[in-house]
């Protein structure tokens, strides 16, 4: 893909430069050096190795903030992907947080002949059946646990909750075994390859298990499979659905009820199900509908609302850090003892940020945060 | 057709077409084709000499046909069949293939190719003249009138110049006066004139100009008719003032109680129900805004006029208020304070926190008449030689008679008691409803001369009759307790409520003992149980078969005796009384249970068994309901199988023609204000009987609702709160409790309300009036007027930015749109002209911010034009008359007009501060010590590659001019097109910019596309020119390829007739059946209707079946000798 292609492909020629995009953006407010008007610039002159080997490029955070507010409605996020792409092309990966581990496991996923033993952690307390039209997408969760250990964050949990949640609902879904990473971030950072060769396998996979829906509890393989598998020509042929719109559903067609939980909670949208798949109102919906739970809204929230300060495991930088320290902040002033999310990825990250040793912790605020799985599972207890 | 000769005639176009199609090899080959008698090729076929070839070939070869390939017939059809015709051949017998757009330059690159299809279009267009046939063109005169729609500077301006033309105009707008946004606005760049300097003298001229009919508070409603003769139905909304008699003296709006959010002043400031629209209003006469009947006024079964009161109440004025009130009924004290207030239920307040205390309110006026003093009230003259009499002082007949005494009737009112009011004076106790209230109400209705006889029963309608009285109303209500038929319940110490509330009322001495039972839930059991606690009783308890919230008592009423310690015992009933020594000693109860919905949609109570309980007391109250007493009614009236008198649900007539009923004998226990209501419908009966006319006719006229009711920029305030008095000081007094408002909560409770209806209706306008030119009853009219052409001047909306929420528009004061600070520097506008913050302070920084909604694919994709130049206005005007900073967000600075761009050079010198960059947000987060109190803008300056913070006071938002909300309405009334964005469709944006799909049709100013002043000008010029030429050549042609019907295979389904934009079809009776009929002056020859036609009865002339299967078999290859 050429520098023009991109530029055709995410309509950057209606750019009118009023620096909307820059002005909103959360990386530019802490790092000036950060201008997704000056990439366009650059990109639309032909510049095209200021573009591509800018160090800045791996910095963006894909949160749609930009994007949202363009009165030209140029797609900088996909912008961004396509010439991180190039820059691969080019020999930059660019900056990778965690050593590049989670990047590589993505490539070491595409290896045909590897064996998973993904599904260990599951025991008898959770039912699956083989037989099921309803398919539950595990994600990356068994392989978060050990790299995350030191944040006190098990990603399975999260799982095992949505697994309980459904169960109690009657749902006995199947798990696939041989399920491979989504391909979310080797797409975002670029690595198209690895992504193809995911998606082809996920895809394989699904159509021979014949089920009509899959539920996530991961908005980054949700959106993945939404938006980016048909858009690489990859067909899942099925229903897929968040596990909050799936309980939203439920509450509003079946009148599910919940116990109690007194709990004062503000709720951080992930940009992934929020901005990219406009899914706001769903998790409210279930907050709301769970007695004993008082949500108080953040300063900025819904599409307004920022971003946890990485994605796909890129550039995590002082930036990033303070993204978060403004965003615990907010969720600090409500008096919410909770601070309720929907993506692993927001979790590991204000996790890490709370736990963290650096120059940062001293102003850094201190939350209670959990998944909305987590909670829905114990007001659904028996 | 033998003797069919084609001439075709293929033409170079310069190089545009020769350049790539081989026009010599074409103009061969057409020569080759049948019929086709010369073929030739020309550098120029629209030239004079190209166009004198075809001519000469006429004349000399003897042609019939011609075909011409060049280029688009849209642009050169019309030159080549005008040849046609000058050389004396019928325009129809013509061909044109488009060989340029269709040919030459698609296929550049292909040039044999290109020839090749060059030839298939020739010989398809040589295929399909053959059968062309000669049509007729037809004239018809035009209409000289002009109908022009909206009234600001481009309607005015049009209206104008035909107007001076000569012709007659009939200006439509809907508004009560002209001036659209124009006059709104304080002063025009570049030049900055002040607007209303230079169009006040327009609008006055439109105004007196005797070829312009004005019509205001008007708005078309319906088009029919063709370009020259249209008929337009213009729907005239009532102005309630006569604009002949109105000489603007605005003494209407002085006396006028209602106040709302004005428009013109962009809702900054508020005006009255009696309104000039604007100072320089034309016409210049008040307006009187009515958007309908309030709520509160529809909810009250007694009609009583609640927003009037409510309103006047608003204004201090306390004597018209009561007035109001009476004008309707006379029980202001009464229902002010026992009325059930239906009225609140269906306040609109309500919706939005707590609905207005309209009972309390009037009640405030009653008691504002017993504090200051009554004047005797002056007796009504008797114009009417009937007598009535009416039997039963309750509410209902006193109502009733107080209806028919201002009618001029005379009329007397039978008591068989020895204090007038029924219920009101023997059912309700003091505390709740004090004697001195109900004498006042119906020492009023004495006053007037109603002859009340007390302590007079009346066994025998005939008696009355004999004494003279010509209709009678019966309002004995329903006063006897009905009975529980439980064993002992004539036990001595059980009473009925009745019989215990009459004595409580007369001032019986009554003795009951330290223990009350009251059974029972409605409001005689809660005034039974109130009373006995008040009569010295230690404990009360209500025992309810129910549960509480079924309770039918006031809530309010429940809620107090709770209070006041009463007990309640629900879902409990008595199954048995007991008494020691012949004296009450214990009520036997037993607990019940809810089981299934009855009747009435409540579940009906079950015993439980074995759940038997005593309670011990002293004596029994029962108050389980009241029945009609026949003992003491004539036997010869009808009666229901409940007991009540049987009388017709619409006129209260009984079975006997002159009787009349209404109130508690006709409904059973009810409430006070809907046997008020009873007895003014009974009234107007009565009054229909003894004139003679109809009972029934034109009777229930449903009133017109508020259809949206404006909340805009409404505060929460809660509904003032009732004073009571001190639980401690009710016990052993039958001191009211509720102490009504004081002056100051009551003005501020009335202030509360919405003002759903806007005028309402209270009349003090037309008492100060003294032209008499007010006149409420002034009707809508809809007028048809004849045309023969029309200019739409609809003008645009502003965007509303409240809906880009980061600009914090509704949200912050200080954040304005740019009419609303056109108002604020405007001299007779809310601050005369200062410009200042909300809290009237001058602003010490200002921003500007551009683009807002335009140019912007979220919003408005267009440039709106003006908002560059009218931002730079707002920036001279700031320097100009204040010390303020001034930051302009811009984009791109569009300073394209005359003097224009020294008017931007001319705000630069002044030291505005220019930041190219689009606004982000506007926030009052301060993060440092210099942004607190300030509204910041956050933006990139793109020059500097850097965000910036800036802190002001104040924000002006440049909005958006966008279509009219209802364009898609009038677009589609006037059969013209829209643009995606919704403005109207000219036919083409450069050589027909104000003509549109419907010929006779034209548009000038910013209903086609956001422009400024003098381009709207210059527009509507035109469009009056278009206009002008229409009428001075008296008469236009109607296109010949139009629909045809076939009227022996047409069955007149109607299909043609749905599926027609231009309504050209219709289905008529001929000869017994019903076909279609085409009006050839409507149609366009889309041909639509022949698609749809089932039976294929309808074709297109120059277009049949005929023509163009050859053309397509002539692209096809596929001759048919």
């Amino acid at each position: 893909m050429s520098l023009e292609d991109i530029i055709q492909e995410t309509k950057t020629y209606y750019c009118l430069e009023c620096g909307k995009c820059t002005s909103v953006c959360p990386v530019a407010k802490y790092d000036p050096a950060f201008s997704p008007r000056m990439m366009i610039e650059n990109a639309l002159l032909g510049f095209e190795n200021d573009l591509i080997f800018n160090r800045e490029l791996f910095s963006c955070l894909t949160c749609y903030t930009c994007q949202q507010r363009c009165p030209s409605d140029v797609d900088f996020p996909v912008f961004i992907r396509k010439a991180r792409a190039m820059a691969q092309d080019n020999g930059q990966h660019g900056i990778c947080a965690h050593s590049g581990q989670l990047q590589s496991l993505a490539r070491l996923m595409t290896s045909l002949d590897i064996k998973q033993r993904r599904l260990e952690w599951l025991s008898d307390e959770y039912r699956t059946s083989d037989d099921s039209d309803v398919l539950f997408w595990v994600g990356c969760a068994p392989y978060f646990e050990p790299i995350f250990e030191d944040i006190e964050f098990n990603a399975l949990d999260i799982t095992k909750a949505s697994l309980k949640t459904l169960n109690l609902l009657g749902i006995e879904p199947k798990l696939l075994p041989n399920e491979k990473c989504c391909g979310h971030d080797a797409l975002w950072t670029g690595d198209i390859e690895t992504f193809k060769k995911l998606a082809e396998h996920n895809a394989t996979q699904i159509k021979e298990a014949g089920v009509k829906k899959i539920i996530f509890s991961c908005p980054e393989g949700y959106r993945t499979f939404k938006l980016d598998y048909p858009n690489y020509g990859f067909d899942v042929g099925c229903e897929l659905q968040h596990i909050s719109e799936f309980l939203a559903e439920r509450i509003e067609k079946d009148g599910l009820k919940f116990n109690e939980v007194k709990k004062k909670v503000t709720y951080q949208d992930p940009c992934r199900l929020g901005r990219h798949l406009g899914v706001y109102d769903a998790p409210r919906k279930i907050l709301e509908s769970i007695p004993g739970i008082e949500l108080v809204e953040m300063q900025y929230s819904r599409w307004d609302s920022i971003c946890c300060g990485t994605s796909a495991w890129t550039n995590c930088d002082s930036c990033s850090n303070m993204l978060r320290a403004e965003r615990l902040s907010e969720a600090t002033a409500t008096g919410a003892e909770t601070l309720i999310t929907c993506c692993p990825k927001c979790q590991t990250h204000f996790r890490c940020a709370m736990i963290d040793k650096g120059e940062e912790k001293r102003s850094m605020p201190n939350i209670e945060i959990m998944d909305l799985a987590n909670l829905v599972a114990s007001a659904m207890g028996d | 057709m033998a003797d069919v000769k084609i001439g075709v005639y293929i033409c170079h176009c310069g190089l545009n077409i020769a350049g790539v199609v081989n026009v010599e090899e074409v103009a061969r080959y057409a020569g080759t084709l049948p019929n086709v008698v010369v073929s030739r090729d020309y550098r120029y076929m629209c030239s004079d000499p190209g166009q004198d070839l075809i001519k000469k070939d006429i004349k000399e070869l003897g042609l019939n046909r011609v075909v011409v390939a060049s280029c688009s017939p849209r642009m050169h059809e019309p030159t080549f069949r005008k040849a046609c015709q000058d050389a004396g051949l019928n325009p129809y017998l013509y061909e044109h293939a488009n060989i340029r757009e269709h040919c030459s330059w698609p296929h550049a690159t292909e040039k044999k190719r290109a020839t090749e299809k060059a030839k298939d279009l020739v010989r398809a267009a040589v295929r399909r003249v053959y059968w062309h046939e000669a049509l007729e063109v037809k004239e018809v005169p035009v209409n000289p009138n002009v109908l022009v729609v909206g009234g600001g500077i481009a309607g005015i301006q049009a209206a104008l110049d035909i107007a001076d033309g000569g012709k007659k105009v009939y200006m439509v707008e809907r508004d009560p006066s002209i001036g659209g946004h124009m006059i709104q606005l304080d002063r025009t760049f570049p030049t900055l004139d002040c607007s209303e300097c230079i169009l006040t003298p327009k609008m006055t001229d439109v105004g007196h100009h005797p070829n312009i009919e004005l019509m205001t508070s008007s708005e078309v409603e319906e088009v029919s008719g063709y370009i020259g003769n249209f008929k337009v139905k213009v729907r005239k909304k009532p102005r309630y003032v006569d604009l002949d008699k109105c000489n603007s003296c605005g003494d209407c709006a002085k006396a006028c109680p209602v106040e709302v959010p004005d428009e013109f002043e962009m809702n900054l400031h508020m005006r009255k129900a009696a309104y000039l629209p604007l100072p320089q209003a034309v016409p210049a006469a008040f307006a009187i805004d009515k958007r309908g009947i309030s709520s509160c006024r529809i909810a009250c079964p007694a009609g009583v006029n609640a927003h009037g009161y409510v309103a006047l109440i608003s204004q201090g004025k306390f004597k018209e208020a009561l007035e109001l009130v009476r004008r309707t009924m006379p029980f202001a004290g009464v229902l002010g304070r026992v009325c059930t207030h239906p009225c609140e239920l269906d306040c609109e307040r309500g919706k939005l926190d707590e609905s207005i205390s309209i009972r309390a309110l009037k009640r405030f006026v009653a008691d504002y008449e017993l504090r200051v003093g009554r004047e005797k009230a002056t007796p009504i003259e008797r114009t009417k030689e009937d007598k009535v009499a009416v039997i039963g002082s309750g509410p209902a007949g006193l109502a009733c008679a107080y209806d028919l005494i201002r009618e001029g009737y005379a009329i007397t009112v039978f008591e068989a008691l020895p204090q007038a009011g029924g219920l009101l004076s023997y059912g309700i106790p003091d505390y709740r409803l004090p004697k001195e209230v109900v004498d006042n109400d119906i020492s009023y209705i004495q006053e007037l001369g109603v002859e009340i006889k007390t302590k007079t029963p009346v066994k025998n309608l005939t008696e009355i009759f004999n004494q003279g009285y010509k209709a009678i109303f019966l309002g004995t209500g329903a006063g006897v307790s009905q009975k529980m038929g439980i064993p002992g319940e004539e036990t001595k110490g059980v009473i009925h409520s009745l019989d215990f509330l009459r004595m409580v009322n007369s001032g019986v001495e009554m003795k009951l003992g330290s223990r009350v039972a009251v059974i029972g839930g409605g409001n005689a059991a809660i005034d039974a149980a109130r009373a006995a606690l008040r009569l010295g009783a230690k404990e009360v308890a209500i025992v309810y078969r129910r549960s509480q919230v079924e309770m039918p008592a006031i809530r309010t009423e429940i809620e107090e005796a709770e209070r006041e310690g009463i007990k309640f015992h629900s879902l409990a009933a008595p199954a048995k009384i007991l008494s020691k020594d012949g004296q009450l000693s214990a009520v036997e109860c037993i607990r019940m249970e809810l089981g299934e919905p009855d009747a009435s949609g409540r579940r009906r109570p079950v015993p439980i068994k074995g759940s038997e309980f005593t309670m011990n007391v002293d004596n029994c109250v029962i108050a389980i309901g009241q029945a009609v007493d026949k003992t003491m009614l004539p036997k010869e009236l009808d009666y229901t199988g409940w007991g009540t008198l049987e009388v017709d649900p619409v006129t209260l007539q009984t079975n006997i023609d002159s009787v009349f009923a209404g109130g508690d004998l006709v409904s059973g226990p009810a409430d006070v204000v809907a046997a008020v209501a009873a007895g003014k419908e009974a009234a107007i009966s009565i009054d229909r009987y003894l004139r003679g006319i109809s009972l029934t006719e034109e009777r229930q006229i449903t009133p017109k609702k508020v259809e949206k009711v404006s909340t805009e920029g409404v505060k929460p305030k809660a509904r003032a709160a009732m004073p009571l008095l001190q639980i401690s000081e009710r016990k052993g007094s039958f001191a009211e409790v509720e102490q009504g408002f004081d002056e100051k909560t009551a003005i501020e409770e009335a202030k509360r309300c919405l003002n759903c209806g806007v005028c309402s209706e209270c009349f003090e306008c037309v008492k100060v009036c003294e032209q008499e030119a007010i006149n409420h009853e002034m009707k809508e009219e809809t007028v048809e007027i004849e045309v023969g052409s029309a200019i739409l001047a609809t003008g645009y909306d502003q965007f509303d930015p409240s809906v880009i929420t980061h600009y914090g528009y509704k949200k912050y004061d200080n954040v304005l749109t740019g009419l609303e600070f056109e108002r604020i520097t405007c001299a007779g506008g809310p601050t005369q002209g200062q410009i200042q913050l909300k809290d009237g302070r001058e602003p010490e920084s200002v921003a500007i911010v551009h683009c807002v909604g335009s140019r912007d694919k979220n919003y408005h994709e267009y440039c709106s034009r003006v908002c560059c130049m009218y931002g730079l206005k707002y920036a001279e005007l700031i320097k100009e008359f204040t010390k303020a900073e001034v930051y302009e967000f811009y984009i791109d600075m569009r300073c394209f007009g005359e003097a224009y761009e020294e008017f931007y050079q001319h705000v630069s010198e002044m030291g505005v501060n220019f930041i190219r960059g689009k606004v982000a947000k506007i926030t009052d987060q301060a993060i440092t010590e210099e942004e607190k109190g300030k509204l910041v803008a956050v933006a990139e300056d793109t020059l500097l590659g850097k965000i910036v913070r800036v802190p002001v006071d104040m924000v002006i938002l440049c909005a958006a001019l966008q279509a009219r909300s209802d364009a898609s309405e009038v677009a589609s009334r006037f059969t013209i097109g829209q643009r995606g964005d919704k403005f109207f469709l000219e036919t083409h944006p450069k050589l027909a910019p104000v003509n549109t799909a419907t010929d006779g049709v034209f548009i000038a100013g910013c209903c086609e596309a956001p422009r400024d002043i003098p381009d709207t000008v210059a527009q509507a010029s035109a469009a009056a020119s278009k206009a002008l030429s229409l009428i001075s050549k008296g008469k236009v042609t109607t296109e010949a390829a139009v629909s045809h019907v076939d009227e022996t295979i047409c069955h007149g389904c109607g299909r043609c007739e749905e599926i027609c934009t231009f309504h050209a079809p219709t289905i008529i009776s001929k000869n017994g059946g019903v076909v279609s009929s085409i009006n050839e002056a409507l149609c366009k020859g889309c041909g639509a209707c022949a698609v749809v036609c089932p039976t294929g009865a309808i074709s297109i002339r120059h277009f049949n079946m005929q023509e163009i299967e050859s053309l397509v078999d002539g692209l096809l290859e596929v001759y048919h000798g």
